[in-house]
């Protein structure tokens, strides 16, 4: 396994639906043994991919190349590829082993090495005992668990995961994702991990590719998609953000200034190329994330404003306090995410406070 | 939920209970009746004896009635419940036509049976070809499809579509599939349909006696008897059919309704 050779190239990939296209032109390569997570809101393609991946659905153009051979025309059953489905798709007449086993049993693989695989498998999703169940009688994480295996047993290339984890509660799902990892870690085999959750996203996956409307946004690690995003589309909906909108201003070094209705703000480009070419007066936000802002002090000389305090809310081990700033403290709502503390914020609904953010901790997304 | 005030329970315990008495305890005469003899048109109730199913088993008559009538239910049922899987199969599959084709296999069961026998009867004639058993097995087999097609598309379409894309991810071929997924997940709507096809096939009279050749089934050969005057072998007749014919809607009832789902386990 190389985590640098790429196991699965999608190039200019475009999918309709009658006259209605679903994804446009995606070019999108999934490395050797990584986990890759699609992550996108309802509607924006994200189980298309998936499901074009797997076979279940046609192109309507461009291609799929694994280890760089064209598989656009493969059949569903000859890709070496397994899907866990949303609903898991167990087969109610079989038992958790006969399910399991069915992949291998279909291909006439010998009984007695059937019988030792899915004994393997059903270890490794910690389902020993349940050989003789029927689907009817597991719980929900059970269920999900025999689903995985029998995606596993097969040792395919690539496992595609659509949204399987949906159905779950919170708790479970919360122990489920760990689960998914180790597994992972364990069998070193390319998870490919549709969800519209975006704390999901984060916990498990090496890199993120966020879809919208049937484009891709934007692909890197979650570390990169959470500082540096490209878009306002990212900066938006890959987690809590500030936005402020504005207009570009001078560079100077690897910051550059934005004009905005909270006066001149500074905000760092590094590694962003594209924002220091990027002309003088185009309309860009400045985007700083609620745990950034805090309240100013001494030291704050560069990106500080006043506001005033509309709601405090407390969130167990944080406290947002939800801000308007701005031209007479009104248009421009932030929110402040600080540490809570056991006697209370003396912070109150009402009062004025100066705030700040540091300019590395700024950064500008293009409009 | 409130409980209803208790006059009113009583009230409709008494409803109920009459409705039941005036629809069922017609059904509780030639039942009972059997059991006794009956001389100059009138019961004997001094005496309970098996002696009208004594004479049953001796008429020959009957007995031949009652093969054919196996005989066709069998046949038809075979027929009925491999066709109307295919038609079910095929409409499920949304390729052109369907609906025309369900419109058509609806039409038989739809239509007054005196219609459809009529129908049938001249375009066997048309055809050339001999009343018999088999223009009975054809002719109950049109009538029951749609029962049957009913009954399996609906189960297809409860089967969650994931299923058999499942079956495909996993590498099965199509044959596989349909073998080892689809079938075994219909099997029980099957046999549900295929009950239900043998009892409307086991009392269909009126297309039978249009389309029979010389042999007569059960239902007709009881017509017939009716109309020549009232022999006491027909009650212990009526009192079998009607024990057959319980005992089938309890086992198709128990295929058609789903199985109660082993409660969950968190």
């Amino acid at each position: 396994m190389n985590q640098n050779t790429d196991l699965l190239t999608l190039r200019s990939v475009s999918k309709s639906y009658g006259t209605v296209p679903v994804l446009h032109d995606i070019d999108l390569s999934i490395k050797d043994g990584e986990f890759l997570t699609v992550l996108g809101p309802s509607g924006s393609g994200k189980t298309t991919v998936l499901r074009l991946i797997g076979g279940l659905e046609p192109l309507t153009s461009g291609e799929i190349r694994l280890d760089g051979q064209d598989i656009s025309r493969m059949p569903i059953n000859r890709r070496p590829f397994n899907t866990v489905f949303q609903d898991y798709a167990l087969f109610p007449h079989l038992t958790v082993s006969g399910n399991v086993g069915y992949g291998l049993s279909v291909r006439h693989v010998p009984r007695k090495e059937i019988a030792r695989r899915v004994a393997e498998a059903l270890e490794l999703v910690q389902l020993g005992r349940f050989t003789d169940r029927f689907p009817a009688q597991l719980s929900g994480g059970q269920r999900q668990r025999v689903a995985l295996a029998r995606a596993l047993i097969c040792q395919p290339r690539l496992i595609l995961l659509d949204e399987p984890l949906a159905a779950l509660d919170l708790e479970l799902r919360r122990q489920m994702q760990e689960f998914l990892k180790s597994i992972q870690r364990e069998i070193k085999t390319t998870f490919l991990f549709v969800t519209h959750d975006q704390e999901e996203a984060i916990g498990m996956a090496d890199r993120i590719c966020v879809m919208q409307a049937g484009h891709i946004r934007q692909l890197g690690t979650p570390h990169e998609l959470y500082y540096k995003p490209n878009c306002e589309f990212v900066a938006r909906f890959f987690g809590e953000n500030n936005l402020v909108a504005g207009k570009l201003g001078s560079v100077q070094g690897e910051l550059r200034s934005i004009e905005t209705a909270l006066g001149r703000l500074v905000c760092s480009i590094r590694d962003q190329p594209h924002l220091k070419t990027a002309t003088d007066g185009a309309s860009a936000f400045a985007a700083f994330r609620p745990e950034a802002l805090h309240l100013a002090d001494a030291k704050d000389t560069e990106n500080r404003f006043s506001g005033t305090i509309a709601d405090m809310a407390f969130a167990g081990s944080s406290t947002v306090a939800t801000i308007t700033a701005g031209a007479d403290h009104a248009g421009q709502r932030l929110r402040l995410r600080m540490p809570s503390r056991v006697d209370g914020s003396t912070l109150k609904s009402g009062a004025t406070i100066s705030l700040a953010f540091a300019p590395h901790e700024g950064h500008l997304v293009l409009a | 939920m409130t409980a209803l005030p208790r006059l009113s329970t009583v009230f409709l315990a008494a409803i109920t209970t009459l409705v039941a008495v005036l629809l069922y305890s017609p059904l509780a005469v030639p039942i009972v009746s059997s059991f006794f003899t009956i001389a100059h048109g009138n019961v004997d109730w001094s005496s309970p004896t098996l002696a009208t199913y004594v004479a049953l088993a001796e008429n020959h008559d009957i007995l031949a009635a009652l093969r054919t009538t196996l005989i066709v239910g069998v046949c038809t049922v075979i027929l009925s419940v491999v066709s109307g899987t295919l038609l079910a199969l095929y409409y499920h599959s949304r390729r052109s036509g369907r609906t025309l084709l369900q419109f058509i296999i609806f039409l038989p069961f739809l239509m007054p049976p005196i219609i459809s026998g009529l129908a049938l009867l001249i375009f066997f004639r048309e055809i050339g070809l001999e009343r018999s058993l088999l223009t009975v097995v054809i002719g109950h087999t049109v009538f029951v499809l749609a029962i049957v097609y009913r009954t399996v598309l609906m189960r297809l379409q409860s089967m969650s579509r994931t299923l058999v894309e499942a079956s495909y991810d996993l590498g099965a071929t199509g044959w596989q599939t349909f073998w080892r997924i689809v079938l075994p997940n219909l099997s029980s709507a099957m046999v549900g349909g295929a009950i239900l096809a043998f009892a409307l096939s086991f009392d269909e009279t009126m297309i039978t006696i249009l389309v029979t050749g010389t042999q007569s089934t059960l239902p007709v050969r009881l017509w017939a008897m009716m109309r020549l005057g009232f022999s006491p072998d027909i009650n212990a007749l009526v009192a079998l059919i009607l024990m057959f014919t319980v005992l089938l809607c309890v086992l198709a009832a128990r295929f058609l309704i789903p199985r109660q789902v082993a409660t969950e386990r968190t």
